[in-house]
């Protein structure tokens, strides 16, 4: 680990939507250099959390601070030169090349026309994603998986310090989810700092530094003596049965429940 | 002329004084003639009346000029709403006190007609264009007499007026207008054929600088009858938008403006694009005075045919007094009543 | 999809589709090799008539057609590049830049001055164009955000509304301004005169100006909302830089000539297919091929018929079959 400086923290965050209390009272840091994966059930606020971050929804009450400056007091460009997020969904109306797609991740950078520098890094992330490839291709002809490792480019593209990810390995197959997860730590290994939520807890537990759990928007207290790992924590949170089966110093997950079809023998 | 007020002066007393008697009063001076009126009207359809017409609702503003003129306006009980607009108004506010005061009731236009109301005012006749064949359709269903009008010529004009002469009881009026008119334009004739040559005529609508008219319509008859060629004569359509090249080859000697509110002779003087015809470089660029007295669906076309002549032929007529002339045509197709609206100039 | 020959084909169009139409209108009037002559003793420095034909062909070259050929190609080029633009910010190809009440506010506007007679007609169709745009935008905002579902909702409520107001106004005049009303909004490019131009020239052009520079930030803005925050632009400010200019150029257009339909449409649709939607190619493709692309249409009109048919008769009637081709050949192209 490189520095420990704090890229992101979070302190007293409540969110609103319409009346709806989506996050109460969330506490977060993450330190620089660090994969943090963010879990819960579906419509625990982990998105929200996410996204409020990013400063992409109008921020509730509390407080967001980014390598130490007010996201509130930040411009857009600013912001976006620190900080990048990856959206869960993306709708491709024309069918811009793939080229072009990473390229517009340099809008911060750029004034008005983006010039040589911007191609370069544009070509340079296509390469870490592993997509040069698909340069010259039409977005809207790819796969979901192929788009998704566009869209990761582009982040790239756009040379954050800090990294948000909404569900990047949704759409992937079981190949690219791991060449994600493995390219996510070779940033972070170099110094960036990554947040992502996941849905499956095993990737989580493989890949991830810090984890933050979500229950009905509010922070699911992990005390001293629990690992992240821990059954009873995992029932807490997925208010379901788990099974934990070591796996070196960490665990890998199993869902409970009685699967008497199955032979498990 | 005396005899047509003192019948007024009678038929006003008689609908004074009575006010209860249903006012079919059908007080023309062929009274005696008990045969049925048989017309044709425009649509080709066979219009019957047992006696002339005596509540007729007039809903076109230029036969509704004619039955002035035939002095049959006093059975006139509805009229169209464009009759209380626009410049037409003052001339008929000084002929009828009832379009003065405004108690004339005028249930309908040019595109839209309330049937209820026409049926309420109780006609023997109802006079409209033709082709607004749906509200024909209604009122003739009531068993209401409808005369269809379409003026495409100046032959319709005396088609219209025979007709209407001889729906009101006023035949042998018609005829002297109609005979009056045909030898003021054979005047004009006679005098316009001894310069010999037809000058170019451009006329512009209001619409715009390239609207006109072609070989099949009103304007083009009248610009012949004054003696002048229409530039665009070539082109059949009645009515088109020309390309500006065409016109400037054609390098008209005279230019006519329709009525326009919103341009006069001086903006095309002023034009730089109008610069090199022949019509701007002599000054010869005029516009029609105002829409009443430029009206090509009554008899007061022969105004405009002489106007015309003029502004084609001036040495022949030199200075004409075109004022005047104005004021003697309007006398004898109106009456003397007109003349308060014609206002000094 | 990149192919740079077409695009220099299409940068290229202009200056040889400008001369030719100046060759080109109603062969009875003048040949082509008249006006050959006339541009090249021009440009050779002579100035003068020889004689009265000569005159003729001097007026009607410089005072008709020059000014005529100039306005249909800033028309056509400001309508394409202001519905290109247009088109990258909804994010949707089959909208126009009349979308948002440009083409109804500037008709009313028109309408209502061709009824007073003291209301000047340019400034007021400009003016009622400029007008409706605004309220649209004004009514989309809610809390300081512009959704873009919003944006055509309220475009569709303005043009209603300004459409019921121009019907009140048909129905109350006469026959006469009503025909002159219906003979504006049906797009007419025969009354072209230097004075408009020089009124429509710097605008179109200054606007136009915007929206080149805004060209890359069209790709950006054409991937979404959310991208755009996460990218690091604001998208409120964004759709404003491009709706301005974009509506100012298509506003200036319909002042000086009337609704020309599907122009803004189509030319759009026609680059993407022809170069594919990288707009920083599109939009200067755009106005280039649009204004050559409206020329040719009109030059049709021109010279075919005896008397000045509407142009957008025109642009539907040529532009259709080719549109048509293009689709059978390349597909769309997007999804939705």
């Amino acid at each position: 680990m490189g520095n420990m400086n704090d890229a992101l923290r979070v302190e007293r965050l409540s969110f609103r939507y319409g009346k709806r209390l989506v996050l109460d009272d969330i506490h977060l840091v993450m330190r620089e250099g660090t994969f943090t994966v963010l879990l819960g059930k579906n419509g625990s606020g982990k998105s929200t959390l996410l996204r409020v971050m990013a400063g992409l929804a109008q921020c509730g009450s509390g407080k967001i601070e980014l390598l130490g400056k007010d996201l509130r007091s930040l411009s857009a460009s600013s912001r976006a030169r620190i900080l990048g997020f990856l959206p869960q969904q993306h709708r491709p109306v024309f069918p811009f090349s793939v080229e072009d797609v990473v390229l517009t991740g340099r809008a911060c950078h750029v004034t008005l026309i983006p010039g040589k520098k911007d191609r370069e890094k544009a070509f340079e992330a296509m390469d870490r994603v592993g997509i040069m490839h698909l340069a010259g291709r039409s977005f809207t002809e790819l796969s979901g998986g192929e788009q998704q490792m566009v869209m990761i480019a582009r982040v790239l593209a756009q040379e954050p310090r800090i990294i948000l990810l909404d569900e990047p390995t949704a759409h992937l197959d079981f190949v690219n989810q791991a060449r994600l997860l493995d390219l996510i730590r070779e940033l972070v290994d170099s110094g960036l700092t990554v947040a992502a939520v996941l849905h499956d807890p095993n990737l989580a537990f493989l890949y991830g530094d810090e984890f933050v759990f979500l229950k009905n928007g509010r922070l699911q207290s992990v005390s001293s003596s629990q690992k992240p790992w821990d059954g009873s924590l995992l029932n807490a949170v997925y208010d379901m049965d788990v099974h934990t089966v070591p796996y070196g110093k960490r665990a890998l997950v199993i869902p409970g429940g009685d699967k008497k079809s199955v032979d498990h023998s | 002329m005396n005899r047509f007020s003192f019948l007024r002066a009678f038929l006003l007393g008689i609908v004074l004084v009575s006010p209860g008697i249903i006012p079919h009063v059908c007080i023309a001076s062929e009274l005696v003639a008990s045969s049925r009126i048989t017309v044709t009207d425009f649509r080709g359809k066979t219009i019957s009346l047992d006696r002339p017409a005596g509540r007729i609702v007039c809903l076109i503003e230029s036969a509704l000029s004619g039955l002035y003129m035939l002095g049959a306006a006093d059975r006139v009980v509805g009229i169209s709403a464009n009759v209380y607009q626009g410049d037409v108004y003052p001339y008929y506010a000084a002929m009828d006190p009832r379009i003065a005061e405004k108690s004339l009731p005028a249930p309908g236009n040019w595109d839209f007609v309330n049937i209820e109301r026409v049926i309420a005012l109780d006609p023997d006749l109802v006079i409209i264009w033709s082709r607004q064949e749906e509200s024909i359709r209604a009122i003739e269903e009531r068993g209401i007499p409808v005369f269809g009008v379409f003026i495409g010529s100046f032959e319709d004009i005396y088609r219209e007026m025979r007709a209407l002469g001889k729906l009101t009881g006023t035949s042998e009026r018609a005829g002297q207008l109609i005979d009056a008119a045909k030898e003021e334009l054979t005047r004009i004739g006679a005098k316009t054929q001894t310069v010999g040559k037809r000058p170019r005529v451009y006329f512009m609508w209001s619409q715009g600088e390239l609207e006109t008219s072609g070989s099949k319509s009103t304007v083009h008859e009248l610009i012949t009858l004054a003696g002048g060629e229409n530039v665009c004569g070539g082109i059949e359509q009645e009515h088109l938008v020309v390309n500006m090249e065409r016109v400037l080859a054609w390098d008209p000697e005279v230019i006519v403006l329709w009525v326009n509110e919103r341009k006069g002779p001086k903006d095309i003087l002023d034009s730089p694009i109008w610069q090199g015809v022949r019509a701007v470089r002599t000054q010869n660029v005029h516009e029609l005075p105002d829409v009443f007295s430029s009206d090509l669906w009554t008899l007061k076309f022969q105004y405009v045919v002489k106007l015309l002549a003029e502004w084609c032929h001036p040495d022949v007529y030199g200075e004409a007094d075109l004022e005047k002339e104005r004021r003697e045509i309007f006398v004898k197709l109106y009456g003397e009543k007109i003349l308060p609206a014609l206002s000094p100039r | 999809m990149k192919r740079p020959a077409i695009r220099w084909i299409l940068y290229g169009l202009p200056v040889p589709v400008l001369v030719l139409s100046l060759l080109v209108g109603p062969s009875d009037v003048m040949s082509p090799g008249q006006a050959v002559l006339w541009m090249a003793r021009r440009l050779a420095g002579f100035s003068g008539q020889a004689d009265a034909k000569e005159a003729l062909v001097s007026a009607i070259l410089w005072n008709v057609r020059l000014p005529r050929v100039l306005l249909t190609f800033l028309v056509g080029g400001a309508l394409a590049a202001s519905g290109n633009s247009i088109q990258a910010l909804f994010r949707n190809p089959l909208v126009c830049p009349y979308l948002l009440g440009l083409s109804s506010g500037g008709a009313f506007g028109a309408a209502l001055a061709l009824t007073t007679s003291w209301i000047p007609l340019q400034p007021s169709a400009f003016l009622f164009g400029l007008l409706a745009v605004t309220s649209s935008y004004l009514l989309a905002r809610v809390r300081g955000r512009i959704a873009t579902v919003s944006l055509i909702l309220s475009g569709v409520i303005v043009s209603g509304i300004f459409t019921s107001l121009l019907t009140i106004l048909q129905f109350l005049t006469d026959p006469f301004k009503l025909q002159t009303i219906v003979h504006w909004t049906m797009g007419n490019l025969h009354n072209a005169t230097w004075e408009k131009v020089r009124s429509a020239a710097p605008l179109i052009l200054a606007s136009t100006a915007c929206l080149f520079l805004m060209r890359w930030r069209m790709n950006v803005l054409a991937l979404g909302d959310e991208e755009m925050r996460a990218v690091g632009l604001n998208p409120e400010r964004e759709k404003l830089l491009l709706i301005l200019p974009a509506t100012l150029a298509a506003s200036a257009s319909v002042a000086v000539a009337g609704v020309i339909g599907l122009a803004g449409l189509m030319v759009p649709h026609m680059v993407r297919m022809m170069i594919g939607p990288d707009n920083t190619h599109t939009l200067p493709a755009c106005f280039a091929f649009g204004g050559s692309f409206l020329l040719l249409v009109d030059n049709l009109s021109r010279t075919t018929a005896s008397f000045e048919l509407p142009v957008g008769v025109f642009t539907t009637l040529a532009g259709g079959p080719f549109f048509i081709f293009l689709l059978k050949r390349a597909g769309i192209g997007w999804e939705t």
